[in-house]
């Protein structure tokens, strides 16, 4: 496989493939459904007409929860290739340095005292910025941070949100151990409005696009970046400051979805090479399209009953990953 | 002389218990032999704890779990932890007489572990209606507060069976039972809600389900169309959960504002409360029926 070069003919094929794939996931996910819709039923719909009940199904529940599904999936992805690089770890993930494990704490609070699905939403994202900050503060300490210090100390912080999730089961009543439980397994019937996960993804994507030659430089190591002339400790600021807020925001949407930001970077970059110029927009765009599929598979398989997301998301992703790996040596 | 009493009475105590011995089946169907009334009972359920009330035997209750919080006197008994992890040594600190365990709630090796340890442990399994006033009964002859126990295992059976008797050429409502928001969850036929539902003229209309409590969406909601919505709410007084409806207005139960509420404690728990949790749930069907 040629190493990642610096000029990539293959980024607008790629990409235009990947967009289809995510539209093709997207429109799959929006017309199936416990309910059965024609696609003349489905087309009237899409054209103002049709039965006031599709035009529900459509536009009020499908449609929203796949942005969603698509948003968070795209997120998680490019937060977890942009850990990898960080860290420069191939083991890194969104929730590496414990943001989930802060955003759960947050979240599980707020249903512990009854709150509604908004003030979850809000605690889970303060939850997940408490932890980044308190990652990042720790791990700077009196001295200069290294990767090896940030990932030591996101793995100590993480534990202990993961002592305090436990505790909070334990103590919690039987009824709101449902809901708790599918929080932390990752849920899209939480999302509510796709539309901030959707334009953060777009936004940070766009921004990312002039950074890829500096990441580039970066994945190989810093003394390399700043032979290349990149600013590596701003750099690295950037980095984890852009994967965190992803990250905050896909699970204040839909619950800590595992195994996407992990698995779908390292898929990209057995299939396209390791140039961040590509693996970033791709990512978004595979990892949207992955988590679209597995919500739509969840919500269908046993039908009118759901099933949680992360377990499709496994289901698919890890026989996929191991062949291409298996194929790669 | 005085020995000689001392002696006559323990004899005498030891012939009144001995006349005192009572067995009843526990719900696993295995006896539970006391040689006499129970006098230190611990709870290791909420339900337990509110049906042992209800049978008159409040009065022998030394301990509970967390959340035993009905009627108000089972707030103030000592805890052993909740139901799912209880504390071995403060159950055997408190020397009971009586454990009344839950069969599917607690933890099984705990309640063989304290079988082991030579104490009398009832395992209670309440599935319907039958099985609230047949434990109510049985609670009453272990802690020999029969009047009482028997008093309200008739109020509870006289009230269901007028229901019954009321509503039983009743006409149907499709109704959707919602007993969780996040995520939206809902019962199958086996369900205790949905004998109450069935008695009121009712039909769930996800009775088919295979899970006794199932996770579903919003769209399966809207394709089943019910007539009327009946939900728990997070607390015992929050209707918010209805609310979230209203926007459906394709939904007949919307269109005729079928929004009920009943509070969790009486329509979702196995005790005397559900006569009142049933009664509201039929007046509120008997309101769906009037809204055609």
């Amino acid at each position: 496989m040629a190493a990642a070069s610096y000029h990539t003919p293959r980024l607008l094929p790629a990409l235009a493939l990947l967009s289809l794939g995510a539209l093709l996931a997207v429109a799959l996910s929006v017309s199936t459904g416990s309910v059965a819709i024609s696609t003349a039923e489905l087309w009237a719909v899409l054209q103002g007409e049709g039965e006031p009940l599709h035009h529900t199904l459509i536009f009020d529940l499908r449609l929203p929860r796949s942005l969603a599904a698509f948003a968070t999936g795209g997120l998680l992805a490019v937060a977890g290739a942009l850990m990898q690089v960080l860290l420069r770890n191939p083991l890194a993930d969104p929730y590496v340095l414990g943001l989930s494990g802060g955003a759960a704490v947050g979240a599980l609070s707020a249903m512990l005292l009854g709150l509604g699905s908004a003030a979850v939403s809000g605690s889970a994202f303060i939850g997940a910025i408490v932890s980044a900050i308190t990652v990042f503060g720790l791990a700077h300490g009196t001295g200069s941070w290294t990767p090896t210090r940030l990932l030591l100390t996101g793995v100590v912080i993480a534990a202990g949100w993961g002592a305090v999730v436990t505790f909070m089961l334990a103590i919690a009543p039987t009824e709101s151990l449902p809901g708790m439980l599918f929080w932390l397994m990752g849920d899209l019937a939480y999302a509510r409005s796709p539309w901030p996960a959707l334009t953060t993804l777009l936004a940070l994507s766009l921004l990312l696009l002039p950074l890829g030659r500096s990441l580039n430089a970066m994945a190989r190591g810093p003394l390399q970046a700043a032979a290349l002339g990149v600013a590596v400790k701003p750099m690295e600021w950037s980095i984890y400051i852009a994967a965190s807020l992803l990250t905050a925001l896909a699970v204040t949407t839909a619950g800590s979805i595992g195994f996407v930001g992990l698995v779908v970077p390292h898929m990209l970059r057995l299939i396209l090479g390791n140039d961040q110029r590509l693996i970033l927009p791709a990512c978004a765009l595979a990892g949207g399209a992955l988590l679209t599929l597995a919500d739509t598979l969840a919500r269908t398989i046993i039908a009118p009953e759901q099933l949680p997301v992360g377990v499709i998301t496994a289901l698919l992703g890890v026989p996929t990953f191991l062949l291409l790996l298996y194929r790669s040596r | 002389m005085r020995r000689l009493l001392v002696v006559l009475s323990l004899l005498l105590a030891h012939i009144a218990s001995a006349s005192s011995e009572r067995c009843v089946d526990d719900d696993r169907n295995v006896k539970v032999c006391l040689d006499a009334p129970a006098a230190r009972i611990i709870a290791l359920s909420p339900g337990a704890t509110e049906l042992l009330y209800a049978a008159g035997a409040g009065d022998k209750l030394i301990a509970a779990v967390s959340f035993s919080d009905y009627p108000d006197e089972a707030k103030a008994l000592p805890r052993v932890g909740s139901y799912n992890r209880f504390d071995l040594e403060a159950i055997l600190s408190l020397k009971p007489d009586l454990l009344i365990g839950w069969h599917s709630g607690n933890p099984t090796e705990q309640l063989a572990q304290l079988e082991a340890l030579e104490l009398k442990v009832y395992y209670s399994e309440l599935r319907g209606f039958d099985d609230v006033s047949r434990t109510l009964r049985r609670f009453g002859e272990l802690a020999g507060s029969e009047p009482s126990a028997n008093a309200a295992a008739e109020h509870f059976d006289q009230g269901i069976s007028a229901l019954r008797k009321q509503y039983q050429n009743a006409e149907s409502v499709r109704v959707f039972q919602q007993i969780w928001v996040n995520p939206l969850m809902t019962v199958n036929d086996q369900h205790l809600i949905s004998e109450a539902t069935r008695l009121c003229g009712g039909i769930n209309v996800f009775g088919n389900l295979p899970r006794l409590a199932a996770r579903i969406d919003h769209e399966a909601v809207l394709a089943a169309n019910p007539e009327a919505i009946i939900a728990g709410g997070m607390g015992e007084e929050n209707r918010s959960w209805l609310d979230d409806w209203r926007p459906y207005s394709g939904l007949l139960a919307v269109q005729r504002d079928n929004l009920f509420f009943i509070p969790p404690s009486t329509l979702q728990r196995p005790t005397p409360r559900l006569l009142s949790g049933t009664r509201m749930l039929c007046q509120h069907l008997d309101t769906a029926r009037g809204r055609r």
